[in-house]
């Protein structure tokens, strides 16, 4: 009797212990470290944790974060977009992000909020030090001039991002200036439809090889899929021949050989992909990218451009049986630094481009103007610069 | 018309898995039978539906087949061995029964036992990878999940694949009504 006494006390204390370790805490200011150099051309001005919580599991600390960041620009140029690097447990694997603020068109002396909204977990003897840290990876400058550590490449990034706006800034001023609001509206409503209309697709990266398995193979075995190859005339680049592995709705080790057309030295080029399934619908499927460091094309050379992970692709939760691989050329980058993106004409001459590319970031922040604010909100927007 | 093939054989015709003499068959077949061309047509159309069937657990069957002759082996010998040790039988009957049950029982135990310890294997080796979930993108690394960016709220979310091994979603962001961009990789 006594002994069994003993043993309920214990299960109840036991089941307590676990109770309060389950607990949810608020974050504690110390947790998050906000590292900024000292030549940065943005201060930080404050943080307010909202509803972020920490709570313990077993061994390990869950953080659900909400962090509301107020930086300010105290540079003397405009800057157009910022890249804050995001770290977990850098010492260990898998905890690095990034949360890249396009769009922005910030003046020396003003303040801007950037948002950022994690969950991650950690084991829980490592709480001493700060839960997360965030570094300044670039800033981008409306003049393109760049400052940052760049550790995530977002120089190219944010400069492709922002020839990109300046490149639908410029074709939705000329609409304003030549039919007026009527033809920006139309734009607008186009541009609204284009990403309503986009089909969602969701997926998964492994990194290298997946294991294809019998069973698999009997149902989707794998085979050898040429990449259909979309060109642009005037690009710098020309696709000459590509390839994928392809079972049933994963691709692995997407392999494209390239052509520089030009007189100059090619450091980066990102190629586009395009998934069509078995009922002949396209996906924007995302972008093979040459990031192997010994990536080189020489002017006028060629070279492949590969890589050994393994993508998996679905929609509306289901797995998407993919027929068909699109490649064209996304981007790409001079041994000077200067970065090409797709014109206009290179996108709107190509009906599955058109069908399946998202609207440019400035195209999506122009047109949510509209949205929240009118069209004459959206003029004064555009005639700023 | 000639006798329809089984649903076996135009199964593994539409598998590719013939050999060439019946692939030749059947083809010829179906070159002129319209019911048999749709059965086909059903079983490439299940290939196409169907998959989540890659999740199916690879099986060893040579590592099977081998495992169970041994135990067969072993059970007999086993047998053997209880003979030798025991006084002349009274009735041999049973006891060959007895010996039979023991090794049938083995066997069951041991294909019991494959099957069990084929089952969990993961069909993919342990790995780093990146998906987008309901509200985000998060790497993980086999069964914990590390990193995740959220973008909880965001009315239309964008996500884009990067071959070399990072996973980005863009939307705008509820909280500051600006285009944002997560990106998470997965080192």
């Amino acid at each position: 009797m006594h002994s069994k006494l003993i043993n309920r006390v214990a299960l109840a204390g036991f089941l307590g212990a676990a109770t309060l370790l389950a607990q949810d805490a608020p974050l504690a200011n110390s947790s998050v470290s906000i590292d900024l150099p000292k030549d940065s051309p943005v201060a930080f001005m404050g943080m307010t944790t909202g509803s972020s919580r920490t709570s313990a599991r077993g061994a390990a600390l869950v953080l659900d974060l909400n962090l509301s960041l107020t930086l300010r620009n105290i540079s003397a140029n405009r800057i157009h977009g910022v890249t804050l690097r995001v770290v977990s447990q850098e010492v260990a694997m898998g905890g690095v992000g990034s949360v890249f603020q396009p769009g922005l068109d910030v003046g020396p002396g003003e303040v801007f909020p950037v948002h950022i909204a994690t969950k991650l977990m950690r084991p829980a003897q490592m709480a001493g030090g700060p839960l997360l840290q965030v570094n300044l990876d670039g800033v981008l400058f409306q003049d393109l001039s760049f400052y940052g550590q760049d550790k995530l490449h977002s120089r190219r990034i944010m400069t492709a991002s922002e020839m990109e706006a300046q490149r639908d800034r410029s074709a939705l001023k000329r609409l304003l200036a030549q039919g007026g609001n009527p033809a920006l509206r139309d734009a607008v409503l186009k541009i609204l439809a284009r990403r309503e209309a986009l089909p969602e697709i969701q997926g998964r990266i492994v990194r290298g090889h997946t294991v294809t398995n019998a069973a698999l193979a009997a149902i989707a075995p794998e085979r050898p899929e040429q990449f259909a190859l979309l060109q642009f005339p005037d690009g710098p680049i020309q696709l000459l021949r590509g390839s994928a592995l392809i079972a049933g709705s994963e691709a692995r080790t997407p392999s494209i050989e390239v052509a520089n057309l030009t007189d100059k030295p090619v450091k980066y080029v990102e190629l586009g992909w395009v998934l069509t399934d078995i009922n002949g619908r396209a996906y924007m499927a995302g972008s093979l990218p040459s990031t192997d460091p010994t990536f080189s094309l020489p002017a006028r050379g060629t070279t492949k451009v590969s890589q050994q992970n393994s993508l998996e692709f679905s929609t509306g939760g289901k797995p998407l049986s993919i027929r068909k691989v699109t490649g064209f050329v996304n981007q790409v980058e001079f041994a000077d630094g200067k970065v090409w993106v797709p014109t206009r004409q290179n996108m709107e001459s190509n009906p599955l481009l058109l069908q399946v590319m998202e609207p440019s970031v400035e195209e999506e922040r122009l047109a949510n103007l509209y949205v929240t604010k009118g069209l004459p909100a959206l003029v004064d927007e555009l005639k700023k610069y | 018309m000639s006798k329809h093939p089984n649903q076996a054989t135009l199964a593994l015709h539409a598998g590719g898995d013939l050999g060439p003499f019946r692939r030749w068959l059947t083809a010829r077949h179906l070159a002129h039978c319209t019911a048999c061309r749709e059965e086909v047509a059903g079983y490439n159309e299940m290939r196409e539906l169907l998959p989540e069937l890659a999740e199916l657990p690879e099986i060893s069957w040579n590592r099977m087949a081998a495992e169970i002759k041994a135990n067969i082996r072993l059970g007999l010998e086993a047998g053997e061995c209880v003979r030798t040790a025991e006084t002349p039988l009274r009735r041999p009957a049973s006891m060959a029964g007895w010996r039979a049950a023991v090794a049938f029982a083995s066997v069951i135990v041991l294909v019991g036992g494959c099957m069990v310890l084929e089952r969990p294997v993961p069909v993919r080796a342990a790995e780093t990878s990146v998906r987008s979930t309901g509200d985000g993108i998060q790497v993980q690394a086999g069964d914990d999940r590390m990193l995740g960016l959220m973008n909880g709220g965001a009315q239309k979310v964008v996500y884009t694949l990067d071959a070399q091994g990072s996973m980005g979603a863009r939307y705008i962001d509820p909280e500051t009504g600006s285009v944002t961009i997560n990106t998470v990789y997965a080192q």
